[in-house]
């Protein structure tokens, strides 16, 4: 069910984000100025630049946690337009089913166990039974090496761990796309480790990931394109290596020296 | 020695009232509590008329002093036509006063669950009641279970102003037994005490509940 | 006369609770523990018993005091339990580190508590006060238990006349309502000037 102003947009291959032209603005205050990005199915881009670039807003937008005020996005098989009308709540439903996200920090339901966590998501939107939704929390923990610490409450990981297991809880609802917030900023260096190591199996293993990050070996390493932003737009889009070793802007070249010659 | 032995056979003539005392604090928490949390739930909601309502409810629930709460409903209820026991006009004025004080708790207690939590429900896809229910409420209450808990014993506290539309509350029976006895200073202290004491007792436990809760959060 | 129990009760509140709360902090244990111990059994006893022990039970032995300075007296005990508590919470609230820069400044006691400490705690303390003074108006409603001619009791005098109760109270309560409404009014005001005047680094 697409939206009556849908334009001629090509549909992307199964698991493909296309965004068209986003714009945010509060008042006359533009925080995202036409950003654009396609991407194809089991490609992993990072979003890297400045704090206040818009990074964060820029991927809340594609899940609708932050209202654009003008594009499109499309992801997987599912489309919105913002600006026109808001779009209506089985759209949304829709673009949050097909995305998974992560944030900065964890979000775990503290009331709930670990596997409370997955299980509960699973039962109440995708209807799965208990015995199902089990199978697949016990498999997501067994993938993030957490399987013993199922029955506890989120309290009492490390940090390194609630991240591991925020994003099982986002894989057991099987999103399309992935959207990582800054996964391992309020970590310590060493948990960190442990998160981006599941992030890049999970890379290796073709999920679709948008990861807003500092960590600058990820970008180079583990991801296909890397996107600068800053000031809200976009400054360079292209494959990491090229973009961190031998980047056109100015700007770049002075955050990017920033950062890696620390 | 001698007043020690003068209260401890006061006792027996005071205990039923205390008694009375409980009841009415439990019947009102047991109202009242709930009564709290719907009004909550109506002043957070979309529903304009129900929010105005509330709003009427919780306002002069809270603004106008128990006391006054107690008197408008035994002159007024009557008034009314609807005739009731003293007892069961405590409850039903106490529970409104209890109901309006939990409300503001239980919406502090809203207001305290991370805003996170709302964002990692939505992505989960638990999005309006689901998310509300199983995720929001839940932190909700918990938070607020300390603050209500100290609501509960301010109750206990309030029910001593029952004794003013003649239920039998330790009071009454606390200031029928002065009348007799015409020592005042020792029977009141006596009462101070009973009061006193179940309040702490009561206080000591929460405090202990907290810390127990508190784990988890 | 509601007016007065309470102004009058709050201040003398306000007052002693400056010398309870030193005494609650105080390093010497057994000023502590009678300080504590005064704060908790106060506010561990309804303040109607509380009335009721002191008109009715005083005169026995000590002295006889009329309805009015009774319920005063009596306010005036709870109120600076409860301010002392306040005040204990407004200084808590203070980061440890203002005691310390201030005394690695080489400032005395006195400079210290008048010049860093107070004007932070004021800050702090100043709406939690006016919520006790809103409360306190609602409590100096059982003054008419014990005779004294406030609103309640005017109310209480309409209603066995008339037969009006449900006006008379419904007036009463419509007074204290709108009576606490300027002073939650003014204490918002209040606390907004002082957020200005002493932002805290």
């Amino acid at each position: 069910m697409e939206l009556a102003t849908e334009r001629t947009v090509s549909p992307p291959t199964l698991g493909g984000v296309k965004v068209l032209g986003l714009h945010k603005s509060y008042g006359k205050h533009a925080v995202l100025h036409d950003v654009n990005l396609e991407m194809t199915e089991g490609e992993v881009v990072s979003i890297i630049g400045p704090s206040g670039a818009g990074k964060s807003t820029f991927l809340r937008c594609l899940n609708y946690l932050e209202v654009p005020t003008a594009g499109t996005i499309t992801i997987g098989d599912s489309t919105v337009d913002a600006g026109a009308r808001r779009p209506d709540r089985a759209c949304l439903d829709r673009l949050r089913r097909v995305t998974g996200m992560v944030f900065q920090n964890f979000n775990l339901f503290p009331h709930l166990t670990v596997r409370e966590n997955i299980t509960l998501p699973q039962m109440k939107v995708l209807g799965r039974s208990r015995d199902e939704a089990n199978a697949v929390a016990d498999s997501l923990l067994n993938r993030v090496g957490l399987a013993a610490k199922s029955d506890q409450h989120p309290a009492r990981l490390s940090g390194g761990q609630q991240q591991r297991i925020a994003i099982a809880r986002a894989l057991a609802l099987s999103p399309k796309v992935m959207l990582f917030d800054e996964p391992t900023s309020a970590l310590d260096p060493e948990l960190g480790l442990e998160v981006l190591a599941v992030m890049r199996d999970l890379a290796d293993e073709g999920m679709t990931m948008i990861v807003v990050t500092h960590e600058m070996h990820f970008a180079r390493d583990v991801s296909d394109r890397v996107m600068v932003m800053a000031d809200g737009r976009v400054l360079e889009l292209g494959p990491s290596e090229q973009v961190m070793t031998a980047p056109t802007h100015e700007r770049t070249k002075k955050f990017l020296r920033a950062v890696l010659d620390r | 020695m001698t007043f020690v032995d003068q209260w401890i056979s006061w006792l027996p003539a005071l205990t039923p009232g205390l008694g009375v005392s409980l009841t009415l604090t439990g019947l009102c928490l047991l109202f009242g509590m709930p009564l709290g949390l719907v009004l909550a739930l109506m002043l957070e909601g979309p529903a304009k008329l129900l929010r105005a309502a509330a709003l009427i409810v919780v306002e002069v629930g809270r603004g106008a002093p128990a006391l006054v709460l107690l008197y408008l409903l035994y002159f007024g209820l009557p008034e009314g036509g609807v005739t009731l026991s003293a007892f069961a006009t405590g409850v039903i004025s106490l529970s409104w006063t209890t109901g309006a004080y939990a409300s503001e708790l239980f919406r502090s207690g809203l207001a305290a669950v991370p805003a996170g939590q709302r964002e990692a429900a939505l992505t989960s896809g638990l999005r309006g009641w689901s998310g509300f229910r199983y995720i929001i409420l839940p932190q909700a209450v918990r938070i607020s279970t300390p603050p209500l808990a100290s609501l509960a014993v301010t109750i206990f506290q309030t029910s001593s102003l029952a004794f003013v539309i003649a239920v039998p509350e330790l009071m009454s029976k606390a200031y029928a037994l002065g009348s007799i006895t015409f020592e005042y200073l020792s029977v009141f202290a006596l009462t101070s005490v009973l009061y006193g004491s179940i309040t702490l007792l009561a206080l000591a436990f929460v405090r202990l509940a907290e810390q127990r809760l508190s784990r988890h959060l | 006369m509601t007016v007065v129990i309470t102004g009058a009760s709050l201040l003398i509140g306000a007052l002693l609770g400056l010398p309870l709360v030193a005494a609650r902090r105080s390093a010497w244990s057994p000023l502590r523990a009678l300080a504590t111990g005064y704060i908790d059994i106060v506010r561990a006893i309804p303040p109607i018993t509380w009335l009721f022990l002191i008109y009715f039970g005083l005169p026995q032995y000590a002295l006889r005091l009329d309805s009015v300075s009774a319920s005063i007296v009596g306010f005036s005990v709870i109120a600076s339990a409860y301010m002392a508590e306040t005040y204990r919470s407004g200084l808590l609230s203070i980061p440890r580190g203002q005691w310390e820069a201030a005394t690695a400044l080489g400032l005395k006691f006195l400079p210290k508590a008048r010049y860093v400490i107070t004007p932070q705690a004021f800050k702090v303390t100043l709406p939690a006060v006016a919520a006790y003074a809103i409360s306190l108006l609602k409590d100096s409603a059982l003054a008419s238990t014990i005779g004294v001619h406030e609103i309640t009791y005017q109310a209480g005098l309409a209603s066995r006349a008339t037969h009006q109760g449900l006006l008379a109270f419904s007036i009463a309560g419509l007074l204290y309502i709108a009576m606490s409404v300027p002073l939650a009014v003014a204490a918002r005001r209040v606390d907004r000037v002082l957020r200005r005047k002493l932002e805290v680094a």
